[in-house]
């Protein structure tokens, strides 16, 4: 019987342990760098990652360039506040060109305020190593972004002139 | 859901047998599919940007959008990893009849209760299909039964896009059905008996995202999506001179399945091959950054 009482005791500190091994692991926290966005953008009552007046993505697709000399244009996404089309030369993947309605992230318009160049009058920015981008209308953001060295700096401004800026900045 | 996008992302295994089998198919095909795995990772391959406040704004934006339920890339990450599980209990289906057809008694048995694999495959292959057309309409923001958008992106699908469809015309066609297999899925959507169709594991997983208001308008939706990608399917194993014998020979010197186990190869592919998951979280953490790259 004193054999029998000793391995309970010994089944019931196993089980206890075991017990603070699981909740302890239950409890442990997210440690990603993104853990606290992830916090933020699923509590309750959370702002949505698109607001609900963002233009529609389609009402953007007239304002882009269109292929020409070996270089196509072809579109890849189109969601609301948003389109992004792909630029190709000879079939390879050069570059992304697209539009957004910064309404949804006004960071992103707020950025622009440092620029220090325009292009069509609309203030001009060259963000991190491979972007290009322009604020039109004080709304809409336009941006080439490189998939290969030769789509450099020069050749994003170029392509962000073929834009038809001017009737995007008056998009309601 | 419960697992964040950067969960899926660094959870990908880096390989495997669903890596090993992918790897296999790449070396048969032009261009080169790289396992991009590891959330952070992914933002720096995909971006070449290597400031780090840059790849922590991507990288945030990309958890907000994920997380709004209302742009779709929750619904798109369940259809991909939902075809795989539910094609995963077909499989099991095939083997339970593969072993009985040697055991009469049983076979007879067993033949009335699950469809022929050949049937079940087929479908399988029309619904995972289905489910491709439909993600990808979820993930871009296209109309949910655009098959013309989605053909003329498949065109240009290349990376862990154009892996998946391979796997989807090796794996899931030339492998299990031999090389007529457009036309024995083809045949099986359109005359396979409604009671079939809806008991299919794999279209039972993803019933409720497939357009059509009924089963008739379902199945006429699969149909379609079969027939407009029937000349793309063809046309990939043409010029990629592509045939059952050659994947068999590649799949089995990665992964541990001999060739003589031929009947069982499909069923095996289908248990333990989970290439829509692994390559559709991958598609999936692409366009999300590169939209949250354009956006910030």
């Amino acid at each position: 019987m004193q054999q029998l009482a000793h391995w309970r005791k010994a089944l019931t500190a196993l089980l206890l342990s075991l017990l603070l091994v699981v909740s302890v692991g239950c409890s442990q926290t997210d440690t990603s760098p993104f853990a606290d966005t992830q916090q933020e953008s699923t509590e309750q009552g959370a702002a949505p990652a698109v607001a609900d007046d963002a233009q529609k993505g389609g009402a953007f697709n007239r304002f882009f360039p269109g292929s020409e000399g070996g270089y196509d244009v072809v579109f890849a996404q189109e969601k609301q506040g948003f389109a992004e089309a792909k630029l190709k030369h000879e079939g390879e993947d050069i570059g992304l060109l697209a539009i957004s309605d910064t309404i949804s992230l006004p960071t992103a318009a707020q950025k622009y305020e440092s620029s220090t160049e325009t292009l069509e009058g609309y203030p001009l920015l060259d963000i991190g190593d491979t972007q290009t981008g322009v604020l039109v209308g004080d709304r809409y953001q336009v941006k080439a972004i490189s998939r290969d060295p030769a789509f450099d700096a020069q050749a994003r401004r170029e392509w962000l002139q073929k834009f038809d800026l001017a009737a995007l900045a008056v998009l309601e | 859901m419960s697992k964040t996008i950067y969960q899926y992302v660094d959870e990908l295994p880096k390989g495997g047998i669903t890596v090993n089998a992918l790897k296999s198919l790449d070396v048969l095909l032009p261009g080169k599919w790289e396992n991009l795995v590891g959330f952070t990772d992914t933002i720096k391959a995909l971006t070449g940007e290597t400031d780090e406040t840059m790849i922590q704004a991507i990288g945030d934006r990309a958890v907000y959008l994920f997380n709004d339920k209302s742009e779709g890339y929750q619904r798109a990450m369940w259809l991909y990893h939902t075809v795989d599980s539910a094609s995963g209990a077909l499989g099991t289906a095939a083997i339970a009849n593969q072993i009985s057809d040697n055991i009469p008694l049983l076979g007879n048995l067993v033949g009335k209760v699950t469809p022929k694999p050949e049937q079940a495959q087929s479908l399988d292959l029309a619904v995972k299909l289905v489910a491709e057309i439909v993600a990808f309409c979820q993930i871009n923001g296209i109309p949910g039964d655009s098959i013309g958008d989605f053909l003329e992106a498949l065109a240009d699908y290349g990376s862990e896009a154009q892996i998946r469809m391979a796997a989807l015309v090796c794996f899931d066609g030339l492998v299990p059905l031999g090389a007529p297999f457009i036309e024995k899925v083809l045949q099986t959507v359109h005359r396979a008996p409604t009671d079939d169709l809806e008991k299919n594991p794999t279209f039972k997983g993803i019933d409720e995202m497939i357009p059509g208001e009924d089963i008739g308008s379902k199945r006429n939706f699969i149909g379609e999506s079969v027939d407009s990608v029937k000349d793309w399917m063809g046309s990939f194993i043409a010029d990629n001179e592509l045939t059952q014998d050659k994947v068999l020979d590649t799949l089995s010197s990665a992964v541990e399945i001999s060739k003589d186990k031929l009947n069982y190869a499909g069923a095996f592919l289908d248990i333990a091959v989970k290439y829509y998951a692994h390559t559709g979280t991958q598609t999936l953490a692409r366009r999300l950054i590169e939209r949250s790259l354009a956006e910030i």
